[in-house]
């Protein structure tokens, strides 16, 4: 299984519902095609370096997940035939993963996430003075289950891997 | 007379310019980062050559490929207007 990213812009204009519907629609065709959604990643409305079907803006969404190349070209074929979609690009980060290896990553995330909330939360209910040795600890914490879960192997191919990540088309 | 003032002038030196991200490792080259590739490209938007910057042959590489991956997504243009 191989590990891809992929940033497709969307157009702007979209209602919230709209929207709402043609990501719950990729999410889908994802897990249909035997793919592992690992990051979704809404960036919102931006600023384009250069006007894409006359419009100066976009709503850009980065994808990171696990997958094979069928998945890919079933991906772009769809987001070719929607005009919803006004640009994508495909970028591979890692050659070899285990699925088992993605999976922990996502565990680790959500772990992470929920103790980062978890503190967010316990902060204003403490004493000023109390609150930040709590807060460094819960971080600790969080940072050592990190990196126990996500295994060294995984770890450090990626950021080599994301240098030389291929430009797909 | 005239070929020694050219001598002198060859004389110049130049500080030498160091790869800024061989320099300090924890900058990473990425396009998504389209902040941090700004200052390699011109104003017209063309990638700036490394003898002008002074990026080594290695990273100018991954510099390269990350600025044609930024422009196919639009953090970056493929022609910058004049301003």
């Amino acid at each position: 299984m191989r590990r891809y990213e992929t940033i497709f812009i969307a157009d702007p204009d979209l209602q919230e519902d709209a929207r709402k519907n043609l990501f719950d629609k990729y999410k889908n065709l994802l897990v249909q095609e035997k793919g592992i959604l690992i990051d979704f990643d809404d960036w919102g409305n931006r600023k384009l370096a250069y006007p894409i079907k006359k419009k100066a803006r976009g709503h850009y969404v980065c994808m990171t997940y696990g997958g094979t190349g069928v998945l890919v070209t079933e991906l772009e074929r769809n987001f070719r035939l929607d005009d919803k979609v006004m640009k994508f690009m495909t970028v591979l980060l890692e050659k070899d993963v285990t699925a088992s290896a993605l999976e922990a990553e996502i565990a680790a995330a959500a772990q992470q996430e929920e103790a980062k909330e978890a503190t967010a939360a316990a902060q204003p209910e403490e004493v000023k003075e109390a609150a930040p040795a709590a807060t460094d600890e819960a971080a600790d914490e969080v940072t050592e289950v990190a990196e126990a879960d996500t295994p060294e192997e995984t770890k450090a191919p990626e950021t080599k891997t994301a240098e030389a990540a291929q430009e797909e088309n | 007379m005239a070929f020694q003032k050219k001598n002198t002038k060859k004389r110049f030196f130049q500080r030498r310019k160091v790869c800024r991200f061989c320099a300090d490792s924890t900058l990473e080259i990425n396009y998504k980062d389209a902040k941090a590739l700004r200052p390699f490209i011109t104003e017209r938007g063309k990638i700036i050559p490394r003898r002008i910057t002074g990026t080594c042959a290695k990273h100018q590489r991954k510099l390269a490929v990350a600025i044609k991956q930024a422009r196919t997504i639009a953090f970056l243009p493929y022609v910058g207007k004049l301003s």
